[in-house]
């Protein structure tokens, strides 16, 4: 075995000599954001444009029609043709998909990021190359952006709350919450917002389960939820999905007078607002694509040589039995 | 019994396992159509590279595909996968397998973003303690394996879930993000590195790491008796015990290199991506394997050798690659990198066995 412990040795010592091999070398981590002239991007209207969609996964429904809503859109501009990259969850995947737009040298890119830092130095390298960017719901860190566009986690999930404390339940009661996957910026803030929201109310949070923005999983967690905590009245589930795997759970175990809250109204027939249409869910908060505005803002930036501003926080509504149906029609027209 | 063993230092007089001292005289056709199978990695390789020149989108007359910019994307991007599949591959060739990498490589993320960020560790020390820290949770498998007798595939599906869930619990269940200065609270500007690029601003880092892995344990396998062992206990290791092979050491260590490995894998992940989430890694298992099984080594133990697999890594690379530019869509490749296995492990089946 010396000879095991000598080769060992080499190759220690060879992957420390490569390492020096690569210090010195310029700095690209710095941060330095180069400021983009909006109008070098701009060709006006007689060119064809090609923008890169970079989506975190298409695992989740809201995120498949976020595309679905870009497509429809961009199919109304001639000028534009997009193409649509799935990340899959994995933040390499993201970063190889960016990178590869940048190859084929697309006019614009789109981005929803699956988490921020990781996203931050290709798409900053992206937008120091000139391209455009337009992040979408999840944010990138500084301001290597064109501008962003998506709705305030913390205020959806204040919304929430004010609906529990105000409409729900005014007397105060125990209540559980579904959170979204630990580890992802939007069920940090969800939460957050919601405790703003029922402050100064007689409303407790007597436990917070992982539920992992899935159905089965929040299911599952209502599942022991129920037997850890007979007493709650309601559950507060950070998206649709959850609050329809609870409500499941709730009927298996005969609790039929349990009241429960979502977010995302997705305006599909498997989405939240149809679930409040349809009774299960008291009432869901609106958390908008913006894949329409997307394209809105690539139309500026490219054809008309508008500037945009930085941020474009898009507008909440909550969705009770009396304007589901509603909502749900103006959602879907056009 | 008598497997080809490919890396094999190139004087096997004694061949445990009591198979013959040397490879029987063959004619020279069926030597041709061996090295075929044996280098059936390549050829793949080759093929794909060529095909991906031939479908690669064109602008301006530029085969997109051969930019120089691409090319060092596609290793960057391979890099942790190919530094994993090496890793595996000195335990599938003992007839092991290791479910742990993908959840080991995130908490190596987690554990250097962690130690830099909030327990002010320098670069050195934070890489000591995490590549510690996977070889010795490796070494742990290895020992439940060899000397429990518990089957590894077991023993590292239960490692998958412990390394998870303590990425999940040192980090709090929140992404640690990495920023760099010299106060409190930020990392040595050195650790930015694995981010850049070097050479000219072409060659990310990243590829420099996964070649000097992959050199390293080229040379190890070329070299060391330790090599020898490896395949002897994949080829029959009842036949290695009774020949005086150190059987139960030589699985430690496989196992305690493919946790080096996946610990190593992740700090260049931590370091590429500014971050350590609880959540990365997921399913890096997978692919892999799928790169070791691409490279044409089998999962029954003792035939195959690493320079398949970093074949293999970059094959599914470029695969990955040429598809997107093609902007192919997600499902679609889903579907041709699963037939692409099922190819790859069909034609080994039809490998001779001398």
């Amino acid at each position: 075995m010396r000879k095991t412990t000598r080769s060992l040795f080499a190759m220690t010592c060879a992957a420390v000599a490569i390492a020096a091999a690569g210090c010195g070398t310029t700095s690209e981590n710095t941060g330095q954001v180069q400021q983009q002239d909006p109008t070098k991007a701009c060709k006006g209207p007689d060119t064809r444009y090609t923008i890169g969609m970079s989506q975190a996964n298409l695992a989740e429904p809201y995120r498949v029609r976020m595309d679905e809503d870009i497509r429809k859109a961009a199919e109304k501009v001639p000028q534009f043709e997009v193409l649509f990259a799935d990340a899959a969850k994995d933040n390499s995947k993201q970063v190889s998909d960016v990178e590869n737009f940048m190859t084929k040298k697309v006019n614009l890119l789109m981005i929803s990021p699956n988490e921020a830092a990781p996203l931050t130095d290709v798409v900053r390298k992206a937008y120091n190359e000139g391209i455009p960017v337009v992040v979408l719901d999840r944010k990138v860190e500084g301001e290597a952006f064109t501008t962003y566009i998506g709705a305030d986690n913390v205020q959806i999930g204040r919304q929430a709350g004010e609906y529990f404390k105000n409409t729900l339940l005014p007397q105060g009661g125990k209540i559980v919450q579904l959170k979204g996957l630990s580890g992802s910026t939007p069920a940090a803030e969800r939460e957050k917002g919601f405790m703003e929201g029922i402050a100064g109310s007689k409303i407790e949070v007597v436990d917070t389960a992982d539920g992992e923005w899935e159905r089965s999983v929040g299911q599952q967690k209502m599942d022991a939820l129920l037997k850890a905590h007979p007493d709650i009245q309601a559950v507060y589930a950070q998206n649709d999905p959850m609050a329809e795997g609870a409500w499941l759970a709730a009927q298996a175990a005969g609790r039929k007078d349990l009241k429960f809250v979502g977010i995302d109204g997705l305006p599909i027939e498997s989405g939240g607002i149809k679930a409040v249409e349809q009774g299960r869910l008291s009432a869901t908060n609106l958390y908008p694509t913006g894949g329409e505005e997307a394209v809105e803002a690539a139309r500026k930036l490219l054809i008309d040589c508008q500037p945009l501003p930085k941020e474009q926080t898009l507008p909440t509504e909550l969705v009770t039995k009396e304007n589901a149906t509603q909502v749900y029609t103006r959602l879907n027209q056009g | 019994m008598t497997d080809r063993t490919d890396e094999r230092a190139p004087t096997p007089a004694t061949q445990p396992g009591g198979g013959p001292p040397a490879a029987p005289p063959r004619s020279s056709r069926a030597g041709t159509v061996e090295t075929l199978f044996r280098f059936q990695s390549f050829f793949g390789l080759l093929a794909v590279f060529v095909a991906a020149v031939v479908f690669s989108p064109r602008k301006d007359g530029e085969i997109l595909f051969l930019s120089s910019d691409n090319l060092f994307n596609i290793v960057r991007a391979v890099s942790e996968i190919g530094i994993i599949g090496i890793g595996l591959t000195f335990v599938i060739l003992i007839g092991g397998i290791d479910l742990s990498v993908g959840s080991v490589l995130g908490l190596a993320a987690v554990g250097s973003a962690v130690l830099m960020i909030n327990s002010d560790f320098g670069v050195l020390s934070t890489v000591s303690i995490v590549l510690l820290a996977g070889v010795v949770f490796g070494l742990l498998q290895g020992t439940a394996v060899s000397l429990l007798g518990v089957q590894a595939f077991i023993v590292t599906l239960a490692g998958l879930q412990i390394a998870r869930g303590l990425a999940r619990m040192w980090s709090g269940g929140e992404t640690v993000q990495i920023s760099y200065g010299d106060g409190p609270d930020q990392a040595p500007m050195t650790f930015s590195l694995l981010g850049e690029r070097t050479f000219g601003g072409v060659v990310p880092i990243p590829a420099l790491i996964f070649a000097a892995v992959a050199v390293a344990a080229i040379l190890f396998l070329r070299t060391s008796a330790f090599s020898r062992h490896l395949y002897a206990i994949g080829g029959n290791e009842k036949a290695a015990r009774l020949s005086g092979v150190p059987v139960n050491r030589v699985k430690i260590i496989a196992f305690g290199i493919a946790g080096f490995c996946a610990a190593l894998a992740g700090i260049v992940h931590a370091g590429q991506l500014n971050a350590g989430s609880p959540n990365d890694g997921i399913a890096y298992e997978l692919d892999g394997i799928a790169a070791v099984v691409v490279g044409g080594t089998s999962l029954a133990g003792g035939r195959g050798s690493v320079i398949g697999t970093i074949a293999g890594a970059l094959l599914l690379g470029i695969l990955n690659n040429i598809l997107s530019l093609n902007s192919v869509n997600t499902d679609m490749q889903l579907l041709i990198k699963g037939l692409v296995i099922v190819a790859a492990a069909a034609l080994q089946r039809l490998r001779p066995t001398s």
